[in-house]
């Protein structure tokens, strides 16, 4: 019990510190992230530059703070996409049943046997490179998972009485599903969405760190850590204390979903332990 | 079961997702202002100028027999099956030690984690398991460079020595690419046994065994450990989908010439054939996969047994 909370709040609050950050970043650093600064370039971190400098001189924190930003932003739309379009596929497929189902559970079978960075990896040669396409190859990458964690779920509620009850006074299958199910199943969706940010994070990272995703200038975090690779043995800083950046946020993320999931499924805590 | 439907549909996909690229395969390769008659000539020559479904059954039935045509851009016009072959090794070799350090690492931890419970062990084995899962797998190479190969010089930092050549050599040079690949699985595979054990471990069975006067080791190793591996092994084969994608970034990191850093290559190079036949190998290595595990456990599992 008290370990589910205390993983919960760790995670709401390191997660919470980096939003404030991620959010608040061009207010209170004194440098901008594309301001350069040729006296100091690579300059070890100090009192004024808490993560260095890259090597046009620009202040790595602010950098990694927009690029926390930028990367946040691809991995929750990516996100928020296939989780949106994944649940509605696989709500309407549980109800339908049938040919509809099969199908639909087919062709996410299909998806999951892949790799979901070689798949997004993939997808991003079919789209072309760029920040949009990300946003698309991480949303098609999800589609599959919600599509299946709905249907399943959505199976599970389908002959509840509840929703027996709905269906006899006459309610639309869409009313039933968004205004009955919905609600019924959204808290194991949240997480596994709020897991799938952090993954999502991973994949951006990935793909512009291979040169495949976000172009700079955009300072994606990927595109920030393969610019840290070019100077890794002059100011291996750069790429560390970056990499340590991105690993903070993740946790948080990652023991968000966590705590989340036990606090939604109590057979689940006691498994996980004290 | 349902998995190995997916071989001829996502053959399909593979397919028809390269059709729908932007950008024509004959201009990438003979520039922008290529004369018509050679781009004709080319598309002819690679059976571009086909219909779709029949240039399908040609690649699917050339790709079953081994031949995947030949690049379009890399190194010139090589068959890709040679390229394939001479990266496949290496690959498999980074992935395999990869897994064996996973699972080294991870019943060691998961092992202490379970019968420590709720002590100080546990609650480390657990941190690093948290801190593993957020580790970005290339980020982690890069650190273990810097401690382990710029510092101390123990490991190469770049480079890979083939198998084929010299079995020490490789298993050196891999320890690193390795270990940045395991570290993230050993964290998840650490947290499953854990968990496992955890359900097993008060089994009326396990009870039974130990009231018949067996030793802790004996009841841990035949009645608890035994059947935790069922939901052990199902995570491990459904991890090898990360695994893969670790391999791509992680052999880019250390410069070793297997098949993630030649499907990188081809992307850069828009060479559709070589693509096509990276992502087709790796999706039949993960359905290859999900069959050897679906055996394990009917074999770990004596009531799916015939």
């Amino acid at each position: 019990m008290r370990h589910g909370r205390g993983t919960l709040f760790l995670g709401l609050g390191i997660t919470l510190v980096v939003l404030f950050g991620i959010l608040a970043g061009p207010f209170i650093t004194p440098f901008s992230p594309e301001e350069m600064d040729f006296v100091n370039v690579l300059t070890p971190p100090d009192a004024s530059h808490w993560l260095g400098t890259d090597s046009f001189g620009r202040d790595v924190l602010s950098r990694v703070l927009s690029g926390g930003r930028i990367s946040l932003f691809i991995s929750a739309c990516g996100v928020a996409a296939g989780a949106v379009l994944g649940t509605a596929l696989g709500m309407g497929a549980a109800w339908r049943g049938g040919t509809v189902e099969a199908g639909l559970m087919a062709l996410s079978d299909l998806l999951f046997a892949f790799s979901s960075f070689v798949l997004a990896l993939f997808l991003m040669v079919v789209l072309g490179f760029g920040l949009q396409n990300v946003i698309v190859a991480i949303g098609l990458t999800y589609l599959p998972v919600f599509a299946r964690l709905a249907r399943n779920l959505t199976r599970a509620l389908m002959h509840e009485p509840f929703v027996q009850a709905a269906r006899l006074i006459g309610l639309p299958p869409w009313r039933i599903l968004a205004f009955e199910i919905l609600p019924n199943i959204l808290s194991t969706l949240m997480v596994q969405a709020s897991i799938g940010v952090a993954f999502g994070i991973v994949i951006e990272a990935g793909l512009s760190f291979l040169g495949l995703g976000v172009q700079p200038p955009t300072p994606s975090l990927g595109v920030i850590l393969a610019d840290g690779r070019e100077y890794f043995q002059r100011a291996p800083w750069v790429l560390t204390l970056a990499g340590a950046a991105v690993s903070v946020m993740l946790l948080g993320l990652n023991l968000l979903g966590d705590g989340l999931r036990d606090l939604a499924d109590p057979r689940l805590r006691r498994a996980a332990g004290p | 079961m349902a998995r190995r439907r997916a071989a001829a549909p996502g053959a399909l996909l593979v397919f028809l997702a390269m059709k729908a690229a932007p950008g024509d395969p004959a201009l990438s390769v003979l520039g922008e202002n290529a004369r018509p008659e050679l781009v004709q000539a080319f598309r002819h020559q690679h059976g571009l100028d086909l219909p779709l479904w029949r240039q399908f059954l040609r690649w699917i039935s050339a790709a079953l027999q081994g031949d995947f045509g030949r690049t379009l851009t890399l190194a010139g016009g090589v068959p890709v099956r040679e390229l394939l072959a001479s990266r496949l090794p290496v690959t498999a070799f980074v992935g395999l030690y990869a897994l064996l350090l996973a699972v080294r690492i991870s019943l060691l931890l998961g092992t202490i984690a379970a019968l420590q419970r709720g002590r100080t062990l546990d609650t480390l084995t657990t941190s690093f398991a948290v801190l593993g899962v957020s580790t970005p797998d290339f980020w982690l190479g890069y650190v273990l460079i810097f401690f382990l190969a710029l510092n101390v010089l123990i490991f190469p930092s770049y480079g890979f020595a083939s198998p084929t050549q010299s079995i020490p050599g490789a298993l050196l040079s891999g320890f690193l690419p390795a270990l940045a690949i395991a570290a993230p699985m050993a964290a998840v595979f650490s947290r499953v046994l854990r968990a496992a054990l955890l359900e097993v471990m008060h089994r009326p069975y396990v009870q039974v065994a130990r009231s018949l006067g067996h030793g802790s080791a004996f009841v841990f190793v035949h009645a608890v450990l035994r059947n935790a591996l069922i939901p052990y092994v199902t995570v491990i084969g459904l991890q090898v989908r990360y695994l893969l994608g670790g391999v791509v970034v992680i052999e880019r990191v250390f410069g070793i010439p297997g098949l993630g850093s030649l499907m990188v290559d081809a992307a850069f190079g828009r060479d559709y054939p070589l693509i096509q036949a990276c992502a087709l190998t790796f999706l039949a290595i993960v359905l290859a996969t999900n069959l050897i595990v679906d055996l394990v456990c009917t074999r770990l599992d004596p009531k799916a047994r015939p």
